[in-house]
């Protein structure tokens, strides 16, 4: 039985820890005053890159590569905390927020003494009533006992947080979208680049870091990047010669919701399998898991067949999935997953914010598709087109073979993979919001196509029994859902 | 200047150029909606996607990019030297690669989605990028099977109407009146494909600022397909049948570069043109508005003269033989000769010529619309000045009489004084106060040339029926010093005639010797004697207009 590992959480549970006096008690600020004591900003950034710490947020970029990318010469220069935690499944900020406040502060502090940046911003999901509360009285504390202001400690820096609240859009938790949000206009993503790093909040170069990110800087400086990198497992990288590590160390801050038994927020090592999570969290709510959504319900979805994979950023990319912001989901045998897609579908079409063409008129569309195959409207027409998967070259592309297949499976497949593809990962939106609908489109129905096609074939939504509604792995045109463009398969 | 391999083509362009505009400079059209050479880039539409090629180290090739980039906001540079591809060339982007024309025809598709297909009842249709690009780039029929959005019709100003189902949400106007007219009574409503192009509304509906200020009616021109209509246009006409010409607009003194599309039968509308340094891509509502008085009903179409106090039309071998009769008896220094601003270099040249070879006066003047209100925008300016050729005017008519010309209280004093007064009008809704109307009442005999009946016309002894700008050849200078060519469109109605002839016509009357065929011709002479207008001839002027010497400002 694997145990959780409670470092960010730690305290938590720890009455009244959401004060100054208690958090003090707890080693609060203790790591930022070790950090301004014996470290240099740049040793701080140091260990930042070698404790392999990846955002957190979603997309699992190297904390201290993106930290690189900022200017130096370039003032001022801020830091955006991302606390617009709106992805689905997700929701483990809002605990940090609600009840270790100054948790995030201190790890504010560090990031601002490492990058010399003065000012932080607090985008925090408007929802999030009683964490705004809790973070504003606790950042009202640190300026009462001098943590946040001018000339902090006496040791001449200044840092000033301002929280924020969103106004209840998703995309406003997109980095640039934060950003235009914050600065007061529609919360529409920009186009990249220039990327935040260079160009962010008023033009200036940005740090935009999630809350868990930022709560992982005090441990690493407080214990040490030996003591962090001990926890989740490193991979090789074997792209490259030699093979470059890829680490995957610390804790995640899981969030388990579905048909399990104890479903909540669980802190784990990273590398942990599905099924060992859903062992944590209880156990199972049912008779068999019929599928796991790893990141959040943008990431592509898993079968029972994959429930070994080990949930962590290396491997569920591996697995053409996404850890994401770590919101899991379990599905038991009960669930119809036509009706789940159109659930998230409804979500995303609601969601989009309007700006580029693709995902405007292409999300709203994928959802109407949806909708009338679940309403048992589905077209009982058929066309037969190419088939896909793994060719004779070895390499993901037209099998020469051709398949039949319901036409509106075709066309919501089609219609997903125009806003983006999930095969050659190109997007044709500005932002990624674009590949968050046609994931879960895409993954949805060809790993659980009978499911679909009994929707159309008899008219109203019909729940397989699993064994029935899951394309086995053999076929991989459902499980390799990433092929290499025709240009580079030739090289 | 970086040199770029743009498709098949090897081609050099200016650092900063972007893709799209590199490739139309070679004749390759990359078709975009959003992208506007005087806004903004938001790539929002992602029409434009191109396929940038780059070295891709592991294979030692250059492979296409994984993502196709906006042609928009891909700038061309000159890259340094151990990044040249190939060894020579800064970029290298396909915009005819089969991924590129994918991606068109998928953009298409999702752009017909909610449109409403009414290219018939369609004010666009023959001039929508919308229906230009599905032709050429889309599918010939559409997927979509669900119900389309019906966003309202609004309507936003006094000329401006929104048809929001045919919106494809580029956001051009919502950028030109944020960055251009600085006024920013647009933006978008609702979320997603409910977004709408709306103006500031209570929560009742009713319009907070509506979109009225003087650069409005550009809007309509920038948006891409059929959204945003001009009423004054709505339903006038198909853009395919009517005629176009590059001229000038006559509003004021910027001298807006603009086309004028008509029919035989009149003047249909106005649109801008675009100049670098004169008008960029812009015009104002009262320039663009301005034209109807060329259709008006009230035109003159005959010589008048006074009989029996009354004005009666009479034909122009009488109107000029009352003249003569008239301009017999008096000597030269009772006559004054009254140029217009609002007339052409042309025509004042020969009104010049008139009054010096042939009535032998030294005494000119300069007439025109009285001073309005000057209108800054953030990347515009209307002028307060509302004649288009003050500047012209005043150097040629002056040209042979050391720059002398009447103006002002110093006109009017000499008026008051004359027997015979020749007024070129041409500004027929220019107000007259008590002092100038006492001035030309007193007038023994008031010779008055105008194109509508006017306060001016009311006192005259002889109406003459001259030409609006729409009506003849000629240039205007504005107040930079641009010369530029306006052209004859649509006849003059009835028995009117281009100003410069009439006078032509009077000079022969009075056995003068003024002897043109055209209006380039007259332009020779201009550029022969007229200071500074050396290379002002209309073969030199062309569609882009030159700036005059020692104008460097």
């Amino acid at each position: 039985m694997v145990e959780e590992r409670r470092i960010l959480y730690e305290h938590l549970d720890v009455p009244d820890i959401n004060t100054f006096d208690v958090f003090r008690q707890y080693d609060g600020y203790a790591r930022f005053e070790k950090a301004i004591a014996e470290y240099q900003p740049d040793d701080i950034a140091k260990m930042v890159m070698d404790s392999g710490l990846k955002g957190r947020g979603g997309a699992g970029f190297s904390t201290g590569l993106k930290w690189s990318f900022v200017p130096k010469d370039i003032k001022p220069c801020y830091l955006c905390c991302n606390a617009d935690e709106s992805e689905p499944g997700t929701f483990s900020n809002r605990y940090v927020l609600e009840k270790n406040p100054h948790l995030l502060i201190e790890g504010i502090l560090i990031c601002c003494y490492a990058m010399g940046i003065e000012t932080t911003y607090v985008y925090i999901r408007g929802e999030f009533t009683l964490g705004k509360k809790m973070l504003d009285a606790a950042i009202k504390e640190a300026y009462e006992n001098g943590y946040l202001g001018k000339d902090i400690r006496g040791t001449g820096l200044n840092v000033d947080i301002y929280s924020h609240p969103g106004a209840g859009a998703y995309i406003c938790g997109e980095e640039t979208g934060l950003i235009e949000s914050l600065e007061g206009k529609r919360g529409q993503p920009r186009n990249k680049p220039p990327f935040p790093a260079v160009e962010g909040v008023f033009s200036k170069p940005t740090v935009v870091q999630n809350v868990e990110t930022l709560c992982n800087l005090p441990f690493i400086v407080g214990n040490g990047v030996e003591w962090y990198t001990q926890m989740g497992p490193t991979y090789a990288d074997t792209r490259s010669d030699p093979p470059t590590p890829d680490p995957n160390t610390g804790t995640k801050l899981y969030c388990i919701s579905g048909d399990v038994n104890e479903p909540g927020v669980y802190e784990l090592d990273l590398g942990l399998t599905c099924s060992e999570l859903i062992e944590v969290a209880g156990g199972l709510r049912g008779e068999e898991v019929k599928a796991v959504i790893p990141g959040g319900s943008s990431a592509p979805i898993l079968t029972h067949y994959e429930l070994d994979t080990r949930l962590d950023f290396t491997s569920l990319t591996l697995a053409k999935s996404m850890l994401g912001s770590g919101g899991i989901i379990v599905m038991n045998e009960t669930r119809n997953i036509v009706d789940c897609l159109l659930n998230i579908m409804k979500f995303y079409a609601h969601e989009s914010c309007g700006q580029c063409t693709p995902c405007r008129w292409g999300t709203p569309w994928v959802r109407d598709i949806v909708q009338r195959i679940a309403d048992g409207n589905g077209r009982k027409d058929t066309i037969t087109r190419p088939k896909f998967g793994v060719a004779e070259n070895g390499r993901w592309g037209d099998t020469g073979e051709t398949e039949e297949i319901y036409e509106d499976l075709d066309l919501l497949e089609s219609v997903a993979n125009n806003i983006a593809n999930v095969d050659t990962m190109t997007w044709n939106t500005i932002c990624v919001f674009g590949i968050a609908v046609s994931w879960p489109a895409v993954s949805y129905l060809r790993k659980f196509r009978p499911e679909f096609e009994a929707a159309i074939r008899e008219g109203k939504l019909v729940t397989l029994p699993i064994a029935e509604a899951t394309v086995p792995p053999e076929e991989n045109y459902a499980y390799q859902q990433r092929f290499v463009p025709k240009e580079f398969a030739d090289l | 200047m970086a040199l770029i391999k743009l498709n098949d083509l090897e081609i050099e362009v200016e650092d900063g150029t972007n893709v799209v505009e590199a490739a139309r400079q070679n004749g390759i059209e990359v078709p975009h909606y959003c992208y506007h050479p005087g806004l903004t880039r938001p790539a929002n539409c992602r029409m434009c996607l191109v396929e940038p090629h780059v070295f891709f180290p592991p294979a030692g090739a250059i492979v296409p990019d994984r993502q196709l980039a906006t042609g928009c906001t891909t700038v061309l540079r000159t890259a340094p030297p151990e990044r040249k591809l190939d060894g020579k060339y800064d970029f290298i982007v396909y915009t005819d690669s089969p991924r590129v024309k994918k991606a068109r025809e998928d953009i298409l598709e999702f752009l017909l989605v909610h449109h409403p297909l009414d290219c018939p009842v369609c004010d666009q249709a023959g001039e929508c990028d919308l229906q230009d690009y599905s032709y050429r780039h889309g599918h010939d029929k559409s997927r979509y099977l669900e119900v389309k959005n019906v966003p309202p019709k609004k309507d936003l100003g006094p000329d401006v109407l929104l048809y929001s189902t045919r919106c494809v949400v580029c956001t051009r106007c919502i950028r030109f009146a944020e960055e251009v007219s600085g006024t920013g009574e647009l933006g978008l409503i609702n979320r997603g494909s409910h977004d709408e192009i709306d103006i500031p509304r209570s929560h009742e509906g009713t319009p907070i600022q509506l979109l009225d200020n003087k650069l409005a009616g550009n809007v309509v021109d920038i948006c891409p397909v059929g959204a945003l209509i001009s009423k004054d246009f709505l339903f006038k006409s198909r853009p395919w049948f009517m005629e176009k010409a590059n001229s000038v607009c006559s509003g004021c003194s910027v001298g807006c570069n603009i086309t004028v599309e008509y029919k035989a039968d009149g003047v249909y509308r106005l649109k801008p043109r675009f100049h670098e340094d004169v008008n960029q891509h812009w015009m104002c509502d009262d320039g663009r508005l301005g034209y109807h008085y060329v259709n008006s009903d009230d035109r003159l179409q005959l010589p008048m003269k006074r009989v029996d106090d009354e004005l009666t039309p009479t034909h122009w071998a009488d109107a000029l033989s009352v003249i003569q009769e008239q301009l017999s008896e008096v000597e030269a220094e009772n006559i004054v000769v009254i140029g217009s601003a609002q007339g052409t270099n042309e025509d004042n040249y020969v009104l010049q010529q008139f009054a010096h070879e042939v009535l032998q006066t030294t005494q000119l003047g300069l007439f025109g619309q009285l001073q309005g209100e000057e209108h800054k925008f953030p990347q515009f300016t209307i002028e307060a000045d509302k004649n288009p050729n003050t500047a012209g005017a005043r150097t040629i008519l002056g040209s042979a009489n050391g720059n002398v010309v009447l103006e002002g209280d110093a006109l009017w004093e000499k008026v008051s004084g004359a027997k015979v007064v020749y007024l070129v009008s041409g500004a027929p809704e220019r107000p007259l106060n008590e002092a100038e109307k006492a001035a030309l009442e007193s007038v023994d005999f008031l010779i008055v040339q105008d194109v509508l009946p006017s306060e001016v016309t009311q006192l005259a002894d002889v109406v003459l029926p001259g030409t609006t700008f729409a009506e003849k050849d000629g240039t205007f200078t504005n107040s930079t010093g641009w010369v530029q060519r306006i052209r004859k469109t649509i006849d003059p109605p009835g028995e009117a005639r281009v100003d410069w002839e009439i006078t032509q016509q009077l000079a022969k009357q009075l056995d003068g010797e003024i002897n043109y065929h055209f209006a380039g011709e007259i332009a020779l002479a201009i550029a022969e004697n007229v200071p500074g207008y050396a290379d002002a001839t209309h073969q030199n002027i062309g569609d882009a207009g030159i700036k005059l010497a020692g104008n460097d400002q």
